[in-house]
């Protein structure tokens, strides 16, 4: 146990030329490149966060679409609704229009049919009248009737206004020859005499009566000057009816 | 094992140094540890093999142990106290080798090692704090303290010299006498003791040299911020 100078000199050097040799060809190189590999992994994960993060961006991004696409989704179909309701209300007020229409045309068509049926009604009942008037009138028809019937036609023309009156004259005058006077019965002179005398008013001239009889007439008189037509007889009245029936 | 002759003779002379078996051992250590690490750092890969991994199994290791004493300076102390632990460990177990003497037997050697972490406490601490304010350091906290600081500086590179060369010397001098008393499968306990032994030895020497090392970086910026 002795201590050696040169021994303690050389192992001191020699120690600082080994910690010189390890420096430089173990602990600079492999610290190094455990330095590197630390860097290369930590920009592998730092690619890596990178790429999660974007993918998280990317994933978020989906996401909102996914729910854009929902609001859309939704908006459309409750725009669908709206206007599937907005036609169905249409397509009610279309078809309620098309059936008042048809219910319009309906009551019109049976309001048509009703008064159809009453108006045949109404001219069956007139005709049966008028077939039951003729059919009684025939029977009650005599001289007496058509007396009245003659003086009524006197009555009527004297009473009649004097424009009217003009009127008749200025036919009587466009119109010359014979009055034409048809009877039912034969006209008493009486009866003729009156009429001769309102004719010759109306005319203010003399016209020629010329007095004929026509059994159609029931009773009563039926008198004419070219276009002029007066009628004072049951036949006409009844067919006048009866026209008056056809003509409702 | 040794080959019975434990006495520390020199071998030859290179003008007035005299070359011992240490020395050469230390050389030949020197250089298979040189070579090993020219070839490896010529084979360095982003991806290691078995050899690169533990490499760098064994330079992280040492580095986490440094960075829990000195966080702060693991990188700049970290050739200094990872040499001393390679080199103990090797040297320690170069017992093992038949014929071969372990370095560590030798008080020159382990007086060496320990001048040196002397030496590396004050140069980190100088390096690190400045000269002023390392060496005001043994005045504090008072002047009065300085000769006991001194006498611990001498007193702890002589423990840590001592405690590495009376362990090594007496293991492999136990050997040595089982050996000769008990024949030839007797020493093998003491062989299997003589590898524990070693790896303790070369922990404990290097770990006191990085509690000194970082205890005089450490005291002075613990200083440093009290004034601040």
């Amino acid at each position: 146990m002795e201590l050696s100078w040169s021994t303690f000199v050389l192992e001191l050097i020699n120690f600082l030329v080994l910690l010189w040799i390890l420096k430089h060809f173990l602990y600079k190189p492999v610290l190094d490149i455990i330095a590197k590999r630390r860097a290369a992994i930590e920009k592998t994960r730092a690619e890596a966060e990178a790429l999660h993060t974007d993918a998280e961006k990317l994933q978020e991004q989906y996401q909102r679409r996914l729910a854009d696409w929902s609001k859309e989704r939704q908006k459309a179909r409750e725009d669908l609704a709206r206007e599937i309701e907005v036609q169905r209300a249409q397509k009610i007020a279309d078809m309620k229009s098309v059936l008042q229409q048809e219910e319009e045309k309906v009551r019109v068509a049976e309001s048509r049919r009703q008064i159809d049926a009453l108006h045949k009604t109404e001219e069956t009942a007139l005709m049966q009248a008028a077939t039951f008037a003729t059919r009684l009138l025939e029977q009650a028809a005599g001289p007496e009737v058509e007396g009245r019937l003659v003086d009524m036609v006197i009555d009527e023309l004297n009473q009649l206004p004097p424009d009217r009156v003009a009127e008749i004259r200025k036919s009587f005058e466009a119109t010359p020859g014979e009055i034409q006077v048809s009877s039912a019965f034969p006209l008493s002179d009486d009866h003729r005499q009156r009429l001769e005398e309102a004719m010759t008013r109306f005319a203010g001239r003399t016209v020629p009566l010329r007095f004929g009889q026509n059994k159609e007439l029931l009773a009563g008189v039926h008198i004419t000057l070219g276009a002029w037509v007066l009628s004072a007889n049951l036949q006409d009245e009844l067919k006048g009816m009866a026209e008056l029936a056809h003509g409702q | 094992m040794n080959d019975g002759n434990i006495q520390i003779l020199p071998l030859f002379s290179l003008g007035p140094l005299a070359i011992t078996n240490t020395v050469v051992t230390t050389w030949a250590i020197m250089a298979l540890l040189g070579l090993f690490a020219w070839l490896l750092s010529r084979r360095l890969r982003m991806e290691p093999g078995p050899v690169q991994t533990a490499v760098e199994g064994v330079v992280l290791a040492i580095e986490n142990a440094i960075s829990a004493v000195a966080p702060e300076h693991s990188q700049r102390i970290l050739p200094f106290i990872g040499t001393l632990w390679i080199f103990l460990v090797i040297a320690n177990l170069t017992g093992l080798i038949p014929g071969a003497h372990s370095p560590t037997r030798d008080l020159s050697a382990t007086a060496a090692l320990a001048f040196l972490v002397f030496l590396s406490t004050v140069w980190y601490g100088i390096r690190i704090s400045g000269i002023k304010n390392y060496l005001r350091h043994y005045l504090t906290p008072s002047p009065i303290l300085l000769p006991f600081h001194l006498i611990s500086e001498v007193t702890r590179t002589v423990a840590l010299a001592v405690r590495l060369f009376g362990n090594m010397m007496s293991l492999e001098m136990a050997a040595l006498l089982i050996l000769l008393v008990a024949g030839f499968l007797a020493p093998v306990p003491i062989l299997m003791l003589h590898i524990i032994e070693a790896l303790v030895q070369a922990y404990i020497f290097g770990m006191l040299a990085l509690i000194y090392v970082a205890g005089s970086i450490q005291s002075q910026q613990l200083r440093q911020k009290q004034k601040e």
